[in-house]
């Protein structure tokens, strides 16, 4: 949270994508800027392009819907707990995406 | 004899008497085991208004029927007694290989009585039982202890003592067991000291059969393949260890920063997080016994002023010494840790009580010189320090002892104890998870995590998604993860197989295992059994209400996802207790306790 939207060459706002776990691996990468796509789901299908098929079956199910083992987090807020797939997306956006993971 | 082995040890250690005696096989049906049915022996046994560290509290370690068989994850014991922290009924859980040792030894648990007159250890080899001098083992640590009775009863022998902390009268001192693995919380450890008891050491060499072999090897079966197929239990558990969960609660602006006074959100987080412990300091993973998960670290801090080596943090020490403690150098993390099971303490409550002397000493409530040096969050060096001279009981350590809440009263703010029935809360933020919040105002030992975790279905949406934010609906969640996991407990299994396993799986394998026909809601129904008899011995112990410390009630969160929100307590509380059957006051009704056959 906190950070401030930053913009490329071109003036363009773009979003920060935070990854954790093993979308880090996934990824190589913790953070990534890009422009904000529309959606939620349509950010999702954006990451299973880049990063390939390994990708795509992590973040979908055989029948295209989000995976459990996907959890998103625009601004701290479960995707679940917005409006799914088709939460809008904001340059301002702070989005971390995560595992299935657990603790205690 | 089925899963049980059918005989309890009663240890009187004001005499030396050892007495094998039938287990109570009414009370191990309707209890099931470990926590559930140690309970119900103290329950009969021990004075709730009992002095918790005087000859007439008992402690008691306790299998399951799934303890030291082939179910999954199922290496767990539980050790009771009336809690020094809390006052509360004491109930810790561990895991390691001690639990199912005591079972092959042929034994369902100990119960030990009274107070020796000077230092001893059981030795339990078989049939063999017998109360050994201590001498020379008083004062030494976990370690220590445990390497020296390995050099004396042999290396096979399975290790469960305390450290000095226990002796010097640490009230969140747990008992130790395989070195690294704690009855951390409450104060079990403490109990154990009182009794003059340094150590239980045991060789077994039987086996536990179960009623329905054929029938039992398909209910495990099955529960294992889901295990390895869900992705907590198969691979992210195995990957990352509880640390992992460090980024997820910070990004849902729930992971408490600075004694919670700073909010739920630590900007350097993702420094002490299962990620970078990968990165820097993994050695390798560790399982407990007949565990597929293997979520234990090894741990190594190669160089440099906090160089060590040893197992964890787990998430919640991670927690209490890193965002809490405003620390965000996760080498002192790992070395407070290390410490803390080397003088077998509670990492979370003694961190989460250094990071309330840190919010004591920035206000000018403790003077400079009780400690020796100006106090602040974000002091790597003073964690260890503080944590090193609680474990030798010296200088300021022997006021950090007593924990945060008679730490902040000594001081005159006891409101600033972060803490449920003087037991700290651990690393979650009720204002920004309202199931944890009711979870922990209700829990039967006080601030904890592991009495019907709501984070898994308010965070990490397992089994279901419900919004942390919400609070419609948390009540009936709540009992029924309260129900499911002192049934749990009771069974010897581990509470992380739940990630993967559901009422009807861990039914099966009970029901396979002890030759029961009982539906899957009779089965629960002696969880929440269970639930009622630590109430009521709560009760009785004149236990205060259940709540919360006033900051979650009334200040609300500074920003992240939940910003601007308090605990809704008050509006759970209610329907909560009208669901358990009690009455406003938070009482079990004489219909509830008919009902359960208490």
């Amino acid at each position: 949270m906190g950070q401030r939207p930053i913009r490329n060459e071109y003036e363009i706002f773009l979003m920060k994508i935070k990854f954790f776990a093993t979308y880090r691996d996934l990824t190589g990468r913790r953070e990534l800027d890009i422009p904000a796509p529309s959606t939620a789901i349509a950010l999702l299908e954006e990451l299973a392009v880049r990063y390939g098929p390994a990708m795509r079956k992590k973040l979908f199910t055989e029948d295209g819907e989000i995976s459990d083992d996907a959890i998103l987090l625009i601004n701290g807020r479960n995707i679940a707990h917005l409006d799914g797939g088709n939460t809008p997306l904001k340059e301002a956006d702070i989005v971390s995406l995560f595992p299935m993971v657990a603790g205690g | 004899m089925n899963a049980w082995k059918g005989t309890i040890l009663r240890i009187d250690l004001a005499n030396g008497v050892i007495r094998k005696e039938a287990l109570n096989m009414k009370d191990a049906q309707d209890y099931v085991g470990a926590r559930g049915l140690a309970s119900k022996y103290l329950a009969d046994e021990v004075d709730p208004l009992v002095d918790p560290l005087s000859p007439d509290n008992k402690l008691i370690m306790m299998t399951g029927p799934l303890t030291g068989t082939a179910a999954a994850s199922g290496g767990r014991y539980e050790v009771v007694a009336k809690a020094p922290l809390t006052g509360t009924i004491g109930a810790a859980n561990s895991g390691g290989y001690f639990g199912p040792e005591l079972k092959y030894a042929g034994y369902d648990g100990i119960l030990f009585e009274n107070a020796s007159p000077k230092p001893v250890y059981l030795y339990i080899n078989d049939e063999t039982v017998e109360l050994r001098d201590a001498s020379t083992l008083w004062g030494k640590t976990v370690f220590e202890t445990t390497d020296a009775l390995n050099e004396i009863c042999g290396e096979s022998f399975k290790i469960a003592c305390i450290g000095p902390t226990a002796e010097n009268g640490c009230l969140f001192a747990g008992v130790m067991n395989d070195k690294h693995r704690a009855a951390g919380r409450g104060g079990m450890g403490a109990v154990m000291a009182s009794k003059n008891l340094k150590a239980v050491a045991v060789r077994g060499t039987g086996g536990v059969s179960v009623a329905r072999p054929k029938g039992f090897m398909d209910a495990i079966t099955n529960a294992r393949a889901m295990l390895k197929a869900h992705p907590v239990g198969g691979s992210g558990l195995p990957a990352l260890g509880t640390q992992v969960l460090v980024n997820i609660i910070n990004e849902s602006g729930a992971l408490p920063t600075r004694n919670f006074r700073d909010g739920a959100y630590f900007d350097e987080a993702d420094a002490t997080g299962g990620e970078s412990l990968a990165e820097k300091y993994l050695v390798k993973n560790k399982g407990c016994f007949g565990c597929s998960i293997c979520c234990g670290r090894v741990t190594r801090v190669p160089d440099g002023p906090f160089k060590s080596s040893g197992e964890g943090p787990e998430y919640e020490a991670g927690w209490s010494y890193g965002a809490d403690c405003g620390v965000s150098d996760l080498a002192a993390i790992c070395k407070a840790n290390f410490l803390c099971n080397e003088y077998g303490m509670d990492p979370i409550t003694l961190g989460a009580t250094i990071a309330c002397a840190m919010e004591l000493a920035e206000m000018g409530a403790i003077p400079k010189e009780d400690i020796g040096y100006e106090l602040r969050f974000g002091d790597a060096n003073a964690i260890v320090d503080l944590t090193e001279k609680t474990g030798k009981n010296e200088g300021f350590g022997k006021i950090l002892k007593l924990g945060s809440y008679r730490l902040a009263e000594l001081y005159g703010h006891p409101e600033l104890s972060m803490s449920v029935k003087k037991q700290e809360m651990p690393a979650y933020d009720g204002r920004a998870l309202q199931g944890m919040g009711l979870e922990y105002a209700t829990s039967n030992r006080g601030g904890c995590h592991v009495r019907g975790y709501l984070t898994s279905p308010e965070v990490l949406g397992v089994p279901i998604k419900v919004d942390p934010f919400e609070t419609e609906g948390k009540p009936a969640l709540l009992k029924l993860f309260q129900d499911l996991t002192a049934l749990i407990d009771s069974l010897g299994v581990c509470l992380f197989t739940t990630f993967g396993l559901g009422l009807p799986e861990l039914a099966a394998q009970y029901r396979e295992a002890v030759g029961s026909d009982e539906s899957d809601e009779e089965i629960l129904k002696k969880g929440e059994r269970v639930w009622n008899l630590e109430k009521r011995f709560n009760i009785a112990a004149g236990v205060e209400k259940d709540s919360l410390p006033p900051r979650l009630l009334n200040e609300k969160l500074p920003g992240g996802a939940a910003a601007g929100r308090v605990s809704l307590l008050n509006e759970m509380l209610g329907e909560y207790y009208l669901l358990r059957g009690w009455d406003e006051d938070g009482v079990p009704t004489g219909e509830k306790i008919a009902e359960l056959g208490i």
